[in-house]
Protein backbone atom coordinates (compact mmCIF):
# COMPACT_ATOMS: atom_id res chain seq x y z
CA UNK A 1 0.00 0.00 0.00
CA UNK A 2 1.26 3.20 -0.90
CA UNK A 3 1.65 6.17 1.49
CA UNK A 4 1.68 9.10 0.14
CA UNK A 5 -1.55 10.67 1.45
CA UNK A 6 -0.52 13.71 3.67
CA UNK A 7 -2.69 12.78 6.73
CA UNK A 8 -1.58 9.66 8.45
CA UNK A 9 -3.85 7.37 9.58
CA UNK A 10 -4.20 6.78 13.16
CA UNK A 11 -2.88 3.17 12.92
CA UNK A 12 0.38 3.91 10.79
CA UNK A 13 0.86 6.47 13.34
CA UNK A 14 0.57 4.02 16.59
CA UNK A 15 2.20 1.47 14.74
CA UNK A 16 5.10 3.93 13.58
CA UNK A 17 8.73 3.59 14.99
CA UNK A 18 8.64 7.09 14.86
CA UNK A 19 6.22 9.88 13.95
CA UNK A 20 6.39 13.37 13.72
CA UNK A 21 4.76 16.53 13.23
CA UNK A 22 7.23 19.48 13.02
CA UNK A 23 7.65 23.32 13.05
CA UNK A 24 11.08 24.53 13.37
CA UNK A 25 12.27 28.58 13.47
CA UNK A 26 15.78 29.84 14.02
CA UNK A 27 15.05 32.51 15.93
CA UNK A 28 13.61 35.33 14.44
CA UNK A 29 14.23 33.86 10.63
CA UNK A 30 11.47 32.44 8.93
CA UNK A 31 10.29 29.03 9.66
CA UNK A 32 12.84 26.29 8.37
CA UNK A 33 10.71 23.43 8.90
CA UNK A 34 6.57 24.50 8.54
CA UNK A 35 3.73 21.43 9.55
CA UNK A 36 6.24 18.72 8.88
CA UNK A 37 4.78 15.10 8.58
CA UNK A 38 6.79 12.15 8.54
CA UNK A 39 6.47 8.18 10.13
CA UNK A 40 9.19 5.90 10.07
CA UNK A 41 8.39 2.44 10.36
CA UNK A 42 10.00 -0.01 11.76
CA UNK A 43 12.60 -2.13 9.89
CA UNK A 44 12.18 0.46 6.77
CA UNK A 45 14.62 2.63 5.11
CA UNK A 46 13.20 5.97 4.58
CA UNK A 47 14.18 8.49 2.28
CA UNK A 48 14.58 12.38 2.83
CA UNK A 49 15.40 14.45 0.03
CA UNK A 50 15.54 18.11 -0.32
CA UNK A 51 18.50 20.58 -1.70
CA UNK A 52 20.48 22.18 0.92
CA UNK A 53 18.99 24.50 3.00
CA UNK A 54 16.41 22.89 3.00
CA UNK A 55 16.43 22.05 6.49
CA UNK A 56 17.05 18.32 6.55
CA UNK A 57 19.96 18.65 9.06
CA UNK A 58 17.14 20.42 11.61
CA UNK A 59 14.94 17.94 11.54
CA UNK A 60 18.04 15.11 12.22
CA UNK A 61 18.84 17.37 14.88
CA UNK A 62 15.37 17.79 16.85
CA UNK A 63 14.86 13.76 16.72
CA UNK A 64 17.99 13.83 18.63
CA UNK A 65 16.99 16.57 20.77
CA UNK A 66 20.20 18.20 19.79
CA UNK A 67 18.46 21.62 18.57
CA UNK A 68 19.05 24.28 21.56
CA UNK A 69 15.03 24.65 23.06
CA UNK A 70 16.58 28.13 24.65
CA UNK A 71 17.38 29.68 21.38
CA UNK A 72 15.31 27.36 18.81
CA UNK A 73 11.43 27.35 18.72
CA UNK A 74 10.38 24.14 17.89
CA UNK A 75 6.59 23.13 17.50
CA UNK A 76 4.46 19.83 17.18
CA UNK A 77 6.05 16.85 18.65
CA UNK A 78 7.93 13.81 17.55
CA UNK A 79 6.68 10.45 18.91
CA UNK A 80 9.42 7.78 19.46
CA UNK A 81 8.47 4.68 21.72
CA UNK A 82 5.47 6.21 23.30
CA UNK A 83 7.40 9.63 24.14
CA UNK A 84 7.06 12.91 22.93
CA UNK A 85 11.15 13.96 22.48
CA UNK A 86 10.19 17.22 22.12
CA UNK A 87 9.16 16.77 25.58
CA UNK A 88 11.55 14.88 27.00
CA UNK A 89 14.23 16.22 30.01
CA UNK A 90 17.82 16.18 28.33
CA UNK A 91 19.23 13.27 30.74
CA UNK A 92 15.88 11.19 29.08
CA UNK A 93 17.32 11.86 25.77
CA UNK A 94 20.74 11.38 26.39
CA UNK A 95 20.15 7.72 27.26
CA UNK A 96 18.27 7.78 23.91
CA UNK A 97 21.15 9.02 21.73
CA UNK A 98 23.58 6.63 20.32
CA UNK A 99 21.39 3.60 22.01
CA UNK A 100 17.96 4.04 20.55
CA UNK A 101 18.54 6.76 17.48
CA UNK A 102 22.09 7.20 16.20
CA UNK A 103 23.37 9.51 13.98
CA UNK A 104 25.86 8.44 11.22
CA UNK A 105 27.23 12.32 9.87
CA UNK A 106 28.33 13.64 6.22
CA UNK A 107 32.23 13.86 5.98
CA UNK A 108 33.60 10.97 8.28
CA UNK A 109 37.53 12.70 8.49
CA UNK A 110 35.75 15.46 10.11
CA UNK A 111 33.00 13.54 12.63
CA UNK A 112 35.72 10.97 14.16
CA UNK A 113 37.86 13.39 16.96
CA UNK A 114 41.34 14.10 15.13
CA UNK A 115 43.00 13.52 18.73
CA UNK A 116 41.34 9.99 19.86
CA UNK A 117 42.44 6.64 18.76
CA UNK A 118 40.18 4.51 17.35
CA UNK A 119 40.01 2.19 19.96
CA UNK A 120 39.21 4.79 22.39
CA UNK A 121 36.70 6.96 20.61
CA UNK A 122 34.91 3.39 20.02
CA UNK A 123 34.81 2.64 23.74
CA UNK A 124 33.39 6.18 24.73
CA UNK A 125 30.77 5.29 22.26
CA UNK A 126 30.03 2.04 24.41
CA UNK A 127 30.83 3.49 27.78
CA UNK A 128 28.24 6.12 27.20
CA UNK A 129 25.17 3.28 27.57
CA UNK A 130 27.06 0.16 28.80
CA UNK A 131 29.03 -1.02 31.94
CA UNK A 132 31.13 -3.56 32.37
CA UNK A 133 34.61 -5.15 32.15
CA UNK A 134 36.88 -4.18 29.58
CA UNK A 135 36.40 -7.76 27.60
CA UNK A 136 32.95 -7.15 27.12
CA UNK A 137 33.48 -3.54 25.77
CA UNK A 138 36.40 -5.21 23.63
CA UNK A 139 34.16 -8.04 21.80
CA UNK A 140 31.40 -5.30 21.22
CA UNK A 141 33.54 -2.88 19.51
CA UNK A 142 35.31 -5.91 17.75
CA UNK A 143 31.52 -7.28 16.71
CA UNK A 144 30.89 -3.41 15.57
CA UNK A 145 33.91 -3.37 13.07
CA UNK A 146 33.10 -6.65 12.05
CA UNK A 147 29.64 -5.52 10.82
CA UNK A 148 30.98 -2.99 8.96
CA UNK A 149 33.69 -5.24 7.15
CA UNK A 150 36.44 -3.48 9.06
CA UNK A 151 39.41 -5.38 10.62
CA UNK A 152 39.26 -5.22 14.31
CA UNK A 153 42.83 -6.29 15.00
CA UNK A 154 44.79 -4.03 17.55
CA UNK A 155 46.78 -2.50 14.79
CA UNK A 156 43.67 -1.13 13.37
CA UNK A 157 42.41 0.15 16.36
CA UNK A 158 45.24 2.30 17.80
CA UNK A 159 44.94 4.34 14.26
CA UNK A 160 44.34 7.41 13.81
CA UNK A 161 41.77 9.18 12.02
CA UNK A 162 44.02 10.41 9.57
CA UNK A 163 45.63 7.27 9.06
CA UNK A 164 42.50 6.06 7.18
CA UNK A 165 41.00 6.69 4.01
CA UNK A 166 37.89 8.39 3.90
CA UNK A 167 35.69 4.80 3.01
CA UNK A 168 37.19 3.31 5.91
CA UNK A 169 36.16 6.40 8.58
CA UNK A 170 32.81 6.17 7.31
CA UNK A 171 32.86 2.91 8.47
CA UNK A 172 34.31 3.56 11.77
CA UNK A 173 31.15 6.17 12.23
CA UNK A 174 29.09 3.43 11.16
CA UNK A 175 30.36 1.03 13.38
CA UNK A 176 30.19 3.83 16.32
CA UNK A 177 26.94 4.00 15.62
CA UNK A 178 25.87 0.52 15.66
CA UNK A 179 27.43 -0.42 18.75
CA UNK A 180 24.46 -0.50 20.70
CA UNK A 181 22.28 -1.59 17.63
CA UNK A 182 19.88 1.33 17.52
CA UNK A 183 16.06 0.88 16.33
CA UNK A 184 16.90 3.80 14.09
CA UNK A 185 20.20 5.17 12.15
CA UNK A 186 19.74 8.78 10.74
CA UNK A 187 21.99 8.65 7.81
CA UNK A 188 22.78 12.83 7.66
CA UNK A 189 24.34 12.85 3.81
CA UNK A 190 26.59 9.73 4.54
CA UNK A 191 27.64 9.19 1.42
CA UNK A 192 27.48 12.71 -0.51
CA UNK A 193 31.17 13.15 0.39
CA UNK A 194 32.38 9.75 -1.00
CA UNK A 195 33.53 9.08 -4.40
CA UNK A 196 30.83 7.24 -6.41
CA UNK A 197 32.76 3.28 -5.65
CA UNK A 198 32.94 4.16 -1.66
CA UNK A 199 29.42 5.41 -2.39
CA UNK A 200 28.01 2.09 -3.46
CA UNK A 201 29.67 0.03 -1.13
CA UNK A 202 28.56 2.15 1.88
CA UNK A 203 25.11 1.91 0.82
CA UNK A 204 24.96 -1.60 0.54
CA UNK A 205 26.26 -1.65 3.69
CA UNK A 206 23.70 0.57 4.78
CA UNK A 207 21.06 -1.80 3.12
CA UNK A 208 23.01 -5.04 4.86
CA UNK A 209 22.80 -3.61 8.42
CA UNK A 210 19.02 -2.13 7.72
CA UNK A 211 18.33 -6.55 6.94
CA UNK A 212 20.93 -7.99 9.56
CA UNK A 213 19.94 -6.03 12.24
CA UNK A 214 16.27 -5.06 11.45
CA UNK A 215 17.25 -0.84 12.58
CA UNK A 216 15.02 1.68 10.75
CA UNK A 217 16.88 4.29 8.72
CA UNK A 218 16.20 7.95 7.77
CA UNK A 219 18.56 8.06 5.37
CA UNK A 220 19.17 12.37 4.31
CA UNK A 221 20.22 13.10 0.94
CA UNK A 222 20.26 16.06 -1.59
CA UNK A 223 20.43 13.83 -4.00
CA UNK A 224 17.56 11.58 -5.17
CA UNK A 225 19.28 9.02 -7.73
CA UNK A 226 21.94 8.21 -5.42
CA UNK A 227 19.91 6.80 -2.68
CA UNK A 228 16.68 5.74 -4.59
CA UNK A 229 18.53 2.09 -4.77
CA UNK A 230 18.14 1.90 -0.96
CA UNK A 231 14.84 3.39 0.40
CA UNK A 232 11.70 1.89 0.44
CA UNK A 233 10.01 4.87 0.88
CA UNK A 234 11.20 8.58 -0.11
CA UNK A 235 9.95 11.84 1.34
CA UNK A 236 10.71 15.30 -0.45
CA UNK A 237 11.35 18.13 1.33
CA UNK A 238 11.20 21.62 -0.36
CA UNK A 239 11.23 25.09 1.47
CA UNK A 240 10.17 22.90 4.68
CA UNK A 241 7.39 21.28 3.52
CA UNK A 242 7.08 17.53 2.43
CA UNK A 243 5.51 17.78 -0.80
CA UNK A 244 5.81 14.22 -1.56
CA UNK A 245 5.91 11.24 0.31
CA UNK A 246 5.08 7.88 -0.59
CA UNK A 247 6.69 4.40 -2.03
CA UNK A 248 10.23 5.22 -3.70
CA UNK A 249 9.27 3.68 -6.95
CA UNK A 250 5.97 5.28 -7.01
CA UNK A 251 7.48 8.54 -6.54
CA UNK A 252 9.83 7.80 -9.27
CA UNK A 253 7.33 6.82 -11.76
CA UNK A 254 4.33 9.01 -11.39
CA UNK A 255 5.42 12.40 -9.33
CA UNK A 256 2.53 14.31 -8.16
CA UNK A 257 4.51 17.28 -6.97
CA UNK A 258 5.70 20.14 -9.47
CA UNK A 259 8.82 20.27 -7.22
CA UNK A 260 9.02 16.36 -7.60
CA UNK A 261 9.14 16.41 -11.50
CA UNK A 262 12.07 18.85 -11.45
CA UNK A 263 13.85 17.47 -9.24
CA UNK A 264 13.10 13.76 -12.01
CA UNK A 265 14.28 15.81 -14.73
CA UNK A 266 17.50 16.94 -13.01
CA UNK A 267 18.51 13.29 -12.59
CA UNK A 268 21.47 12.36 -14.79
CA UNK A 269 21.23 9.29 -16.99
CA UNK A 270 23.34 6.96 -18.58
CA UNK A 271 25.22 8.45 -21.70
CA UNK A 272 24.08 4.94 -23.11
CA UNK A 273 20.71 5.59 -22.52
CA UNK A 274 20.48 9.16 -23.81
CA UNK A 275 22.12 7.83 -26.98
CA UNK A 276 20.07 5.57 -27.49
CA UNK A 277 16.85 7.70 -27.53
CA UNK A 278 18.96 10.40 -29.63
CA UNK A 279 19.32 7.14 -32.19
CA UNK A 280 15.61 6.17 -32.00
CA UNK A 281 14.59 10.09 -32.84
CA UNK A 282 16.45 10.19 -35.48
CA UNK B 1 66.61 25.01 12.61
CA UNK B 2 68.30 28.40 11.95
CA UNK B 3 71.61 29.01 13.19
CA UNK B 4 70.79 31.30 15.79
CA UNK B 5 67.89 28.92 17.71
CA UNK B 6 70.25 26.09 17.91
CA UNK B 7 72.88 28.79 19.51
CA UNK B 8 69.76 29.52 21.98
CA UNK B 9 69.51 25.69 22.36
CA UNK B 10 72.65 25.12 23.26
CA UNK B 11 72.88 28.10 25.83
CA UNK B 12 69.59 27.13 27.52
CA UNK B 13 70.77 23.85 28.13
CA UNK B 14 74.38 24.66 29.14
CA UNK B 15 72.71 27.11 31.80
CA UNK B 16 70.50 24.39 33.13
CA UNK B 17 73.42 21.70 33.37
CA UNK B 18 75.31 23.85 35.18
CA UNK B 19 72.56 25.15 37.77
CA UNK B 20 72.07 21.18 38.16
CA UNK B 21 75.75 20.96 38.84
CA UNK B 22 75.43 23.94 41.33
CA UNK B 23 76.60 21.36 44.22
CA UNK B 24 80.46 19.89 42.32
CA UNK B 25 80.85 23.31 41.16
CA UNK B 26 80.48 25.45 44.22
CA UNK B 27 80.74 23.35 46.92
CA UNK B 28 80.58 26.06 49.23
CA UNK B 29 77.00 26.41 49.03
CA UNK B 30 74.85 29.71 48.64
CA UNK B 31 74.26 30.09 52.46
CA UNK B 32 77.82 29.83 53.97
CA UNK B 33 79.08 33.03 55.27
CA UNK B 34 83.20 33.89 55.21
CA UNK B 35 82.66 37.12 57.21
CA UNK B 36 86.62 37.46 56.70
CA UNK B 37 85.72 38.46 52.74
CA UNK B 38 82.68 40.16 53.10
CA UNK B 39 81.40 42.10 49.96
CA UNK B 40 85.41 40.80 48.32
CA UNK B 41 85.95 41.47 44.71
CA UNK B 42 86.53 38.35 42.94
CA UNK B 43 89.32 36.23 43.42
CA UNK B 44 90.60 32.53 42.89
CA UNK B 45 88.25 31.11 46.03
CA UNK B 46 85.62 33.47 45.01
CA UNK B 47 84.79 33.61 40.90
CA UNK B 48 82.50 36.01 41.49
CA UNK B 49 83.19 37.99 44.46
CA UNK B 50 81.04 37.93 48.10
CA UNK B 51 77.67 39.54 49.19
CA UNK B 52 77.67 41.71 52.41
CA UNK B 53 77.25 39.17 54.45
CA UNK B 54 80.43 36.74 52.58
CA UNK B 55 78.33 34.29 50.93
CA UNK B 56 79.80 33.44 47.70
CA UNK B 57 78.38 34.88 44.48
CA UNK B 58 79.17 32.26 42.11
CA UNK B 59 77.07 29.74 44.42
CA UNK B 60 73.90 32.15 44.48
CA UNK B 61 73.82 32.47 41.20
CA UNK B 62 73.89 28.88 40.28
CA UNK B 63 71.43 28.01 42.71
CA UNK B 64 69.63 30.80 42.06
CA UNK B 65 69.09 30.03 38.60
CA UNK B 66 68.00 26.70 39.16
CA UNK B 67 65.14 28.14 41.09
CA UNK B 68 64.38 30.11 38.80
CA UNK B 69 64.64 27.99 36.16
CA UNK B 70 62.32 25.63 38.40
CA UNK B 71 59.99 27.88 39.51
CA UNK B 72 59.23 29.20 36.00
CA UNK B 73 57.95 26.03 34.48
CA UNK B 74 55.82 24.97 37.27
CA UNK B 75 54.02 28.74 37.47
CA UNK B 76 53.54 27.95 33.56
CA UNK B 77 52.23 24.48 34.28
CA UNK B 78 49.43 25.61 36.61
CA UNK B 79 49.07 28.57 34.96
CA UNK B 80 48.39 26.81 31.46
CA UNK B 81 45.93 24.39 32.97
CA UNK B 82 43.94 26.85 34.91
CA UNK B 83 43.69 28.96 31.59
CA UNK B 84 42.53 25.56 29.82
CA UNK B 85 39.52 24.95 32.66
CA UNK B 86 38.66 28.46 32.87
CA UNK B 87 39.18 29.61 29.37
CA UNK B 88 38.62 26.33 27.26
CA UNK B 89 35.80 24.84 29.39
CA UNK B 90 33.91 28.53 29.08
CA UNK B 91 34.84 28.84 25.56
CA UNK B 92 33.19 25.36 25.12
CA UNK B 93 30.18 26.14 26.60
CA UNK B 94 30.20 29.19 24.70
CA UNK B 95 27.27 31.82 25.01
CA UNK B 96 26.67 33.19 28.71
CA UNK B 97 29.70 31.50 30.54
CA UNK B 98 32.00 32.24 27.50
CA UNK B 99 30.73 36.05 28.09
CA UNK B 100 31.22 35.77 32.24
CA UNK B 101 34.83 34.66 31.98
CA UNK B 102 35.69 36.61 29.33
CA UNK B 103 34.70 39.38 32.04
CA UNK B 104 36.56 37.95 34.86
CA UNK B 105 39.73 37.53 32.60
CA UNK B 106 38.62 41.08 32.31
CA UNK B 107 38.57 41.84 35.65
CA UNK B 108 41.88 40.15 36.25
CA UNK B 109 43.83 42.13 34.02
CA UNK B 110 42.90 45.57 35.23
CA UNK B 111 43.66 44.98 38.97
CA UNK B 112 46.21 46.90 40.35
CA UNK B 113 48.86 43.89 40.67
CA UNK B 114 51.58 45.69 42.14
CA UNK B 115 49.70 47.28 45.01
CA UNK B 116 47.57 43.95 45.92
CA UNK B 117 50.84 41.89 46.07
CA UNK B 118 52.92 44.39 48.41
CA UNK B 119 49.38 44.30 50.49
CA UNK B 120 49.33 40.53 50.35
CA UNK B 121 53.07 40.33 51.26
CA UNK B 122 52.64 43.17 54.54
CA UNK B 123 49.99 40.99 55.46
CA UNK B 124 52.43 37.81 55.67
CA UNK B 125 54.82 36.86 58.48
CA UNK B 126 58.08 38.91 57.59
CA UNK B 127 60.00 35.54 58.03
CA UNK B 128 58.23 33.24 56.56
CA UNK B 129 60.54 29.60 55.92
CA UNK B 130 62.02 29.62 52.25
CA UNK B 131 60.43 26.89 50.97
CA UNK B 132 57.00 28.39 52.04
CA UNK B 133 58.07 31.63 50.34
CA UNK B 134 59.45 29.77 46.60
CA UNK B 135 55.84 27.86 47.12
CA UNK B 136 53.48 31.39 47.50
CA UNK B 137 55.75 32.80 44.51
CA UNK B 138 55.00 29.99 42.55
CA UNK B 139 51.22 30.18 43.24
CA UNK B 140 51.45 33.98 42.54
CA UNK B 141 52.98 33.84 39.51
CA UNK B 142 50.42 30.45 38.28
CA UNK B 143 47.26 32.62 39.79
CA UNK B 144 47.98 35.71 38.25
CA UNK B 145 49.60 34.59 35.04
CA UNK B 146 46.22 32.77 33.66
CA UNK B 147 44.65 35.26 31.93
CA UNK B 148 46.32 35.91 28.66
CA UNK B 149 46.22 32.23 27.78
CA UNK B 150 42.74 32.00 28.92
CA UNK B 151 41.79 34.40 26.11
CA UNK B 152 43.63 32.19 23.68
CA UNK B 153 42.22 29.39 24.99
CA UNK B 154 38.29 30.68 25.23
CA UNK B 155 38.39 31.23 21.48
CA UNK B 156 39.76 27.47 20.71
CA UNK B 157 36.91 26.05 23.00
CA UNK B 158 34.62 27.88 21.54
CA UNK B 159 35.63 26.69 17.85
CA UNK B 160 35.88 23.09 18.81
CA UNK B 161 32.36 23.02 20.29
CA UNK B 162 31.11 23.40 16.36
CA UNK B 163 32.96 20.57 14.96
CA UNK B 164 31.41 17.68 13.27
CA UNK B 165 33.17 15.33 16.05
CA UNK B 166 31.68 17.17 18.85
CA UNK B 167 28.49 17.12 17.52
CA UNK B 168 28.87 13.39 16.64
CA UNK B 169 29.91 12.97 20.03
CA UNK B 170 27.21 14.04 21.76
CA UNK B 171 24.96 12.55 19.13
CA UNK B 172 26.56 9.35 20.79
CA UNK B 173 24.86 10.21 23.94
CA UNK B 174 28.10 11.20 26.09
CA UNK B 175 28.21 13.00 28.54
CA UNK B 176 28.93 16.79 29.28
CA UNK B 177 31.66 16.01 31.05
CA UNK B 178 33.29 13.25 29.96
CA UNK B 179 32.77 15.27 26.52
CA UNK B 180 35.03 18.15 27.28
CA UNK B 181 37.61 15.73 29.40
CA UNK B 182 37.91 13.17 26.61
CA UNK B 183 36.99 14.53 22.82
CA UNK B 184 37.45 18.22 23.73
CA UNK B 185 40.72 19.11 25.90
CA UNK B 186 42.43 16.69 23.62
CA UNK B 187 42.05 19.07 20.81
CA UNK B 188 43.61 21.48 22.83
CA UNK B 189 47.24 19.94 23.28
CA UNK B 190 48.83 22.09 20.83
CA UNK B 191 47.51 25.46 21.68
CA UNK B 192 48.19 24.39 25.71
CA UNK B 193 51.55 23.22 24.62
CA UNK B 194 51.98 26.94 23.20
CA UNK B 195 50.89 28.66 26.11
CA UNK B 196 52.88 26.68 28.47
CA UNK B 197 55.99 27.40 26.40
CA UNK B 198 55.54 30.59 25.51
CA UNK B 199 54.75 31.94 29.70
CA UNK B 200 58.11 30.62 31.03
CA UNK B 201 60.00 33.98 29.81
CA UNK B 202 57.32 36.19 31.05
CA UNK B 203 57.32 33.93 34.46
CA UNK B 204 60.96 34.20 34.87
CA UNK B 205 60.95 37.81 34.16
CA UNK B 206 57.89 38.61 36.56
CA UNK B 207 60.01 35.99 39.19
CA UNK B 208 62.36 38.58 39.04
CA UNK B 209 60.17 41.78 39.43
CA UNK B 210 58.54 40.17 42.40
CA UNK B 211 62.56 39.46 43.55
CA UNK B 212 63.33 43.26 43.50
CA UNK B 213 60.14 43.86 45.11
CA UNK B 214 61.25 42.18 48.14
CA UNK B 215 58.06 39.99 47.57
CA UNK B 216 59.53 36.88 45.97
CA UNK B 217 62.13 34.03 47.36
CA UNK B 218 62.77 34.58 50.72
CA UNK B 219 66.37 34.85 52.37
CA UNK B 220 69.11 32.35 52.49
CA UNK B 221 67.91 30.66 49.28
CA UNK B 222 69.05 32.84 46.10
CA UNK B 223 66.91 33.70 42.79
CA UNK B 224 67.24 35.75 39.71
CA UNK B 225 65.15 38.12 41.73
CA UNK B 226 66.85 38.39 45.08
CA UNK B 227 70.06 38.48 43.36
CA UNK B 228 68.71 41.80 41.53
CA UNK B 229 68.12 43.07 44.44
CA UNK B 230 72.11 43.45 44.58
CA UNK B 231 72.08 46.21 42.29
CA UNK B 232 69.55 48.34 44.07
CA UNK B 233 72.70 50.05 46.01
CA UNK B 234 75.01 50.32 43.03
CA UNK B 235 76.37 53.47 42.64
CA UNK B 236 78.31 53.39 39.40
CA UNK B 237 78.40 50.84 36.80
CA UNK B 238 81.80 50.78 35.98
CA UNK B 239 83.06 49.70 39.78
CA UNK B 240 81.61 46.26 40.31
CA UNK B 241 81.14 44.78 36.93
CA UNK B 242 80.86 41.91 38.45
CA UNK B 243 77.14 42.14 40.54
CA UNK B 244 75.93 42.28 36.61
CA UNK B 245 76.34 38.86 35.93
CA UNK B 246 73.07 37.76 37.47
CA UNK B 247 71.36 40.09 35.34
CA UNK B 248 73.62 39.28 32.11
CA UNK B 249 71.94 35.47 32.64
CA UNK B 250 68.65 36.71 33.02
CA UNK B 251 68.52 38.55 29.72
CA UNK B 252 70.71 35.96 27.92
CA UNK B 253 68.19 33.11 29.50
CA UNK B 254 65.08 35.13 28.33
CA UNK B 255 66.34 36.12 24.85
CA UNK B 256 67.65 32.48 24.02
CA UNK B 257 63.68 31.04 24.67
CA UNK B 258 62.38 33.81 22.71
CA UNK B 259 64.99 32.95 19.87
CA UNK B 260 63.70 29.36 20.47
CA UNK B 261 60.30 29.82 20.71
CA UNK B 262 59.96 32.27 17.77
CA UNK B 263 59.74 29.73 15.27
CA UNK B 264 57.31 27.22 17.58
CA UNK B 265 54.88 30.08 17.05
CA UNK B 266 54.43 29.83 13.97
CA UNK B 267 54.10 26.16 13.98
CA UNK B 268 51.14 26.37 16.82
CA UNK B 269 49.81 28.93 14.84
N1 LIG C 1 21.90 26.85 14.32
C1 LIG C 1 21.27 27.55 13.35
N2 LIG C 1 20.95 28.86 13.58
C2 LIG C 1 20.32 29.58 12.63
N3 LIG C 1 19.94 29.11 11.44
C3 LIG C 1 20.22 27.83 11.16
C4 LIG C 1 20.91 26.98 12.09
N4 LIG C 1 21.05 25.76 11.54
C5 LIG C 1 20.49 25.83 10.31
N5 LIG C 1 19.99 27.06 10.09
C6 LIG C 1 19.29 27.49 8.87
O1 LIG C 1 18.24 26.59 8.62
C7 LIG C 1 18.15 26.28 7.26
C8 LIG C 1 18.18 24.79 7.06
O2 LIG C 1 19.42 24.30 7.44
P1 LIG C 1 19.73 22.74 7.49
O3 LIG C 1 18.75 22.08 8.36
O4 LIG C 1 21.17 22.57 7.84
O5 LIG C 1 19.49 22.33 5.96
P2 LIG C 1 20.04 21.08 5.14
O6 LIG C 1 20.58 20.08 6.07
O7 LIG C 1 18.84 20.60 4.39
O8 LIG C 1 21.07 21.61 4.20
C9 LIG C 1 19.29 27.00 6.56
O9 LIG C 1 18.78 28.13 5.90
C10 LIG C 1 20.21 27.40 7.67
O10 LIG C 1 20.79 28.65 7.38
MG1 LIG D 1 22.51 19.23 6.19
Amino acid sequence: MFRNDRVLTDKSQRDALLSAHLSVQYGNKPPVLRGVQLDIQHGEVLGLIGQSGSGKSTLAMAILGLIDRKRVDAQGSIFFEGSDLLTLREAALRSLRGRKIALVLQSPLSSLNPALKIRTQLRETWRAHASGSSADCDSTIRKALESVSLPSDDDFLRKYPAQMSVGQAQRVLIAMAVVHRPALLIADEATSALDVITQAEILKLFRELNQNFGMAILYISHDLASVAGICDRVAILHQGEIVEFGNTQKVLTSPSHEYTQRLLAAMPRMPQASFAAKAAAR
Amino acid sequence: MSFWRRVACAVLLLVVAVSLGASSLAPAGYAKQDREAAGAPPSHAHWLGTDEIGRDRFARVLYGTRISLFLAPAAALISTLLAALVGGLAGYLGGAWARAAMAITDLFLSLPWLFLLITVRALLPLNVSPAFSVLVTFLILGLLGWTAAARVLCATGGSLRNTDFVRQARASGIRGTRLFWIHVLPNMKPVLYAQFWISIPAFILSEANLGILGLGVAEPLPSWGSLLKELEGLVSVGEEPWKFVPLLLLVIVVTSFQLVLSKQDEVAA
